[in-house]
């Protein structure tokens, strides 16, 4: 016995059986007490809670929702909130860190200044104090009947009023794809090889595509409008209340507002090591070959330094993902809101939280996926460069 | 040759396989080492050298036969493992000295953790090998900053305060410049000298033929050509053997 | 320096100005632009902050309507509650000396003198000690004050620290967990470090809280705090694990084979060898990692601890304070920043000094 235990393998064997032995029986241990205690306060485990109507009333909701309404609509409405939030706050992230980026790359000293002190400034408080200040002071702006006012644009404690287009949920969709299109097209014509013109001389059919399709964007908006209306619905105080126009809460915006200035901080500082990545010999040939500062830049530079920044990237867009749990502090019904708010109503503890990992777990693996795709596309072929 | 009776054996291997994966690295080693022998082994790169000589002392776990190590069977047993590579040091091409400590350092902390040898029973003790492979003063710097010969003379230094019986020498001096190979050569001839039981990976034929008492000849896996120096480089048996000394010694 | 003593011509600084501001016309406008943004924005702050702002307390809120600036006044009438949320009024003293024994137990630990495991084990581990039994007290003739009562900068700063007591030990096992030799150690573990990785750390916590409680037995819950700190380290871990796995990724195959051809057992070769050089290549990363972290205690106010950005909320939330936020904000703000620029900045020093020193 005590010579089999001397025995190299048996002890690997043994070693392996104990810790995943003990970490087994701890979760199923924890998942049997958790199961037990729920029952004895009455809540049956199971999923059949999802189809039960949840009988509270949500926040804020990109879809229609009501008490009456199931749990794992809720669920999804959650997400999409979640996604929501987190794609308007990585793309004004994304913007703002490009901006500061590229004033701390540049060669004037005075906007190198300016760059680093945003990103030492906001770097350096809580991303969460931060939506709590944007959320103050939104909250704290007049209330609707002394609001500020501007380009039909209302600014109240109780939110931001924009104009909305008087057009229909299907014509928006179309626009709104037509719109993606304009962007997307471009970028397809500039790489396929479809086209018998040479890479590089297309400007002209981008710019034709891109007109086409913003040409395409306004017919639908046009085809969709309700009839017997203005085309903008412009928000306008009535009695006490606002009327019309599209609302944006003070919880979206405060998000948004913290997200894209803290994740800004966090991307300026990833441009700025892209474009330091990129080895000052590729400037200086591309410069001796007579390239101009701007041909330079977007031919050599940028495309070099984006290679470079791009998995760093990848894992921030995950980070500010996750951040928007923070929606909870302020109470913008996120996923992870959707889920406490849950817990708290159905007691139905951990289907809850499965479903949240689940959730999120599905939300980041597709985020990598997606970055992977776009690394191994852009990536530069061959490994028999130097430095 | 008189067969050496089982006291008088360091190594005996006997019919060893090794595979990495489906790749077999090593076939049927067949190798008997008597106390106080000096063993060469040469062949070409990638003919399974540095596998073999680390399997000896587990560094490499073999897949099939046995080794002998002082008596004692290398197999799963802990215990037996622990006592072999007590008793077999081994020195690395890249001399793997430990950077974040001093030489004096590097050379204590085997003899003090594994023997419990009080510090400055061990200090002593380094102190007398650091002198013996010629860099007393050398004692308080760290590894990163001396020579490549040094730092490998230290590497002897902290192997033999184990006071092993059997060393193992890994292409010892193919990392080194010309210059310092010499002197991480004498050391060995020394050590050879006073009767240590060595087992040394090396392409350094003039070393081979002054202290080997048998060089062996490995490719593809095998032991191809095993005899004493005098016959394996006037008159070797295999074709691939003749073929490797004269690229070897062909200039 | 002062031998080259060559008078420069008299239009050196000119030219030298001219060179670097206004090179060419697309220098001189973004020259221009960043500096009328520079002067706008150092004026505006320094107005509000400094002019125009009531710094006496005296006054109280009224003084502040009138006024234009900041009303610092609120920062006057409640730091205390800032700094020490509803900790004993006449006991706040001890409150504070935890607070300092913190940042004195953190410029020790920045002294390469004590970066071998055991010394920053001692120091932490005594500085943690003196810092629980100067909160709790109930020993040495303190009074006793329960966890329930800490909050503000001592709790942040509590939870902060035996976040990193706990985490860091953990990180360490499961870094070397991770990379046993043992096919199903490693990927369990593996399986766990990612799965915490790819969660939000506010889930963790609201987990910790809220839903534990209800998968353990009576005896074992303990007080939320605890938990909620063991779910924050449980985060730490996973990712300090990984930068301790790159750091001993970094360290060459070689090392370990030579501590075991010395015959060194496994504790011995991962303390004395591995350890050592792996910490030292995660330094900087680790550094990055404590400031994160740091950053990130701030979200235990989610699960209703009353750190110091809940005792801010606190501070200028009841009546006559109301209008008073930014300022309580900006006061906060400077706090973590002077917490958390001066720790980045150190790592950046270091980060320096070791690529510099590498030969
Ligand atoms: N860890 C490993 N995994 C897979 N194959 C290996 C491994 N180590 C060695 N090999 C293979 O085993 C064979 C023998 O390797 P070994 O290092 O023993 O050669 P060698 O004779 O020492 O060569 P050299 O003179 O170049 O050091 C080689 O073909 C090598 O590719
Ligand atoms: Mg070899």
């Amino acid at each position: 016995m005590f010579k089999l235990l001397r025995n190299q393998k048996v002890r690997n064997a043994l070693l392996q059986a104990l810790y995943v032995g003990a970490l087994g029986a701890l979760v199923i241990a924890g998942t049997l007490i958790a199961r037990q205690n729920l029952a004895a306060q009455g809540i049956t485990s199971g999923f059949d809670f999802l189809f039960k109507s949840t009988g509270w009333d949500l926040g804020f909701s990109l879809l229609p929702a009501s008490a009456n309404d199931p749990y794992w609509w809720y669920f999804i409405i959650g997400i999409l909130n979640t996604l929501f939030l987190g794609s308007f706050g990585l793309a004004l992230a994304t913007l703002v860190g490009m901006i500061v980026g590229l004033a701390q790359t540049s060669a004037n000293d005075l906007a190198k200044l300016l760059g680093r002190t945003y990103v030492d400034v906001f770097r350096n408080i809580p991303l969460i104090l931060q939506v709590f200040f944007w959320y103050a002071l939104i909250t704290h702006l007049p209330p609707p009947r002394s609001a500020h006012e501007g380009w039909g644009m209302l600014l109240t404690s109780r939110g931001l009023y924009l104009p909305a287009p008087n057009v229909g949920g299907l014509a928006l969709l179309a626009a709104s794809l037509a719109v993606v299109a304009a962007i997307v097209l471009p970028i397809w014509l500039g790489r396929t090889s479809l086209l018998s013109r040479p890479l590089g001389q297309r400007f002209s059919v981008q710019l034709a595509a891109v007109a086409a399709a913003l040409v395409c964007a306004v017919l639908f908006l046009f085809a969709g409008r309700l009839p017997d209306s203005p085309l903008l619905d412009l928000p306008s105080l009535q009695g006490l209340n606002l009327r019309g126009g599209l609302r944006i809460p003070p919880e979206f915006s405060a998000l948004v507002v913290a997200i894209a200035i803290y994740g800004g901080s966090y991307i300026g500082e990833i441009v700025r090591g892209g474009f330091k990545a990129v080895g000052k010999g590729q400037v200086e040939a591309a410069s001796s070959l007579g390239l101009t500062p701007w041909q330079v830049f977007t031919l050599v530079r940028l495309p070099l330094a984006l290679r470079a920044m791009l998995p760093i990237l990848a894992n921030q867009y995950v980070w500010l993902m996750k951040a928007t749990t923070m929606g909870i502090a302020v109470g913008f019904t996120d996923f992870f809101m959707i889920t406490a708010l849950t817990i708290n109503h159905s007691g139905q503890t951990l289907e809850a939280i499965g479903i949240l990992m689940a959730g999120f777990l599905a939300i980041n693996l597709s985020l990598a996926a997606l970055f992977n795709r776009i690394n191994k596309a852009i990536a530069l072929k061959g490994n028999q460069l130097r430095g | 040759m008189t067969v050496p009776t089982t006291q008088e054996i360091a190594v005996r291997v006997e019919g060893m396989s090794k595979y990495y994966g489906t790749f077999h690295a090593l076939r049927d080693i067949n190798l008997t080492v008597a106390r106080g022998e000096k063993i060469v082994v040469c062949g070409p790169s990638g003919s399974g050298k540095s596998t073999m000589i680390r399997c000896i002392n587990r560094l490499e776990e073999h897949n099939a036969g046995s080794i002998m190590v002082l008596g004692t069977e290398l197999n799963d047993d802990v215990g037996n493992i622990d006592e072999i590579r007590r008793e077999v040091g081994m020195v690395f091409q890249h001399f793997n000295l430990f950077p974040h400590m001093t030489v004096l350092e590097n050379c204590v902390l085997a003899p003090m953790l594994v023997r419990k040898m009080p510090r400055a029973e061990a200090e002593a003790t380094a102190r007398r090998y650091l002198e013996k492979v010629r860099i007393p003063e050398q004692a308080s710097k760290y590894p990163g900053q001396l020579s490549g010969g040094q730092q490998q003379r230290v590497a002897i230094a902290r192997s033999l305060c184990m006071q092993p019986q059997i060393m193992l020498f890994d292409e010892p001096t193919s990392a080194l410049d010309p210059e310092m190979i010499s002197e991480v050569l004498d050391v060995m001839v020394t050590l050879a000298s006073e009767g240590m039981t060595m087992i040394c990976v090396t392409h350094e034929m003039g070393f081979a033929r002054r202290v080997a008492d048998r060089v062996i000849f490995m490719d593809a896996g095998e032991i191809v050509e095993e005899a004493p120096p005098e016959i394996f480089f006037t008159s070797a048996k295999s074709e691939r053997t003749q073929l490797f000394l004269s690229q070897v010694l062909g200039h | 320096m002062e031998m080259v003593v060559v008078a420069p011509p008299a239009s050196g600084k000119l030219e030298d100005l001219k060179r670097r501001f206004f090179a060419t016309p697309r220098q001189a406008v973004i020259s221009l632009l960043s500096l009328s943004v520079i002067v706008f924005l150092v004026w505006k702050l320094l107005n509000w902050a400094v002019f125009s702002a009531v710094f006496d307390a005296s006054g109280g809120p009224d003084a502040c309507h009138a006024a234009s600036g900041a009303c610092w006044s609120v920062i006057a009438a409640r730091w205390r509650i800032i700094f020490f949320g509803l900790y004993p009024y006449e006991e706040q003293w001890r409150s504070a000396l935890a607070c300092v024994t913190v940042v004195a137990m953190t410029v020790l630990s920045c002294i390469p003198a004590f970066w071998t495991g055991r010394r920053i084990a001692l120091v932490w581990g005594v500085g943690a000690a003196v810092f629980y039994v100067l909160m709790k007290g109930g020993l040495l003739g303190l009074g006793f004050v329960g966890e329930e009562m800490w909050g503000g900068l001592a709790l942040t700063l509590f939870i902060f620290v035996t976040t990193c007591l706990v985490g860091f030990p953990l990180a360490i096992c499961l870094a070397l967990l991770r990379r046993s030799e043992l096919p199903w150690i490693s990927r369990t573990t593996g399986l766990i470090i990612d799965g915490v990785r790819s969660l939000p750390l506010i889930s963790i916590l609201f987990t910790f809280a809220i839903v534990l409680p209800f998968a353990l037995p009576q005896w074992l819950q303990g007080d939320k705090l605890y938990r909620v700190i063991l779910g924050s380290a449980l985060f730490f871990s996973a990712y300090q694990a990984e930068i301790v796995r790159g750091g001993m990724q970094g360290v060459p195959r070689g090392q370990e084979e030579a501590a075991m051809a010395l015959g060194l057992s496994y504790w011995h070769r991962i303390s004395r060898i591995l350890l050592p050089q792996a910490m030292r290549n995660a330094l900087p990363a680790t550094i990055n990692q404590f400031v994160i972290s740091f950053k990130e205690t701030s979200l235990v106010i989610i699960v209703g601890f009353f750190e110091i950005l809940a005792s801010g909320n606190a501070a200028y939330g009841t009546g006559e304070w109301r209008f008073a936020y930014v300022e309580v904000y900006a006061f906060i703000a400077m706090i973590y920043f002077v917490f958390v620029f001066s720790l980045s900045r150190y790592g950046a020093f270091l980060e320096r000094r070791m690529s510099v020193g590498e030969r």
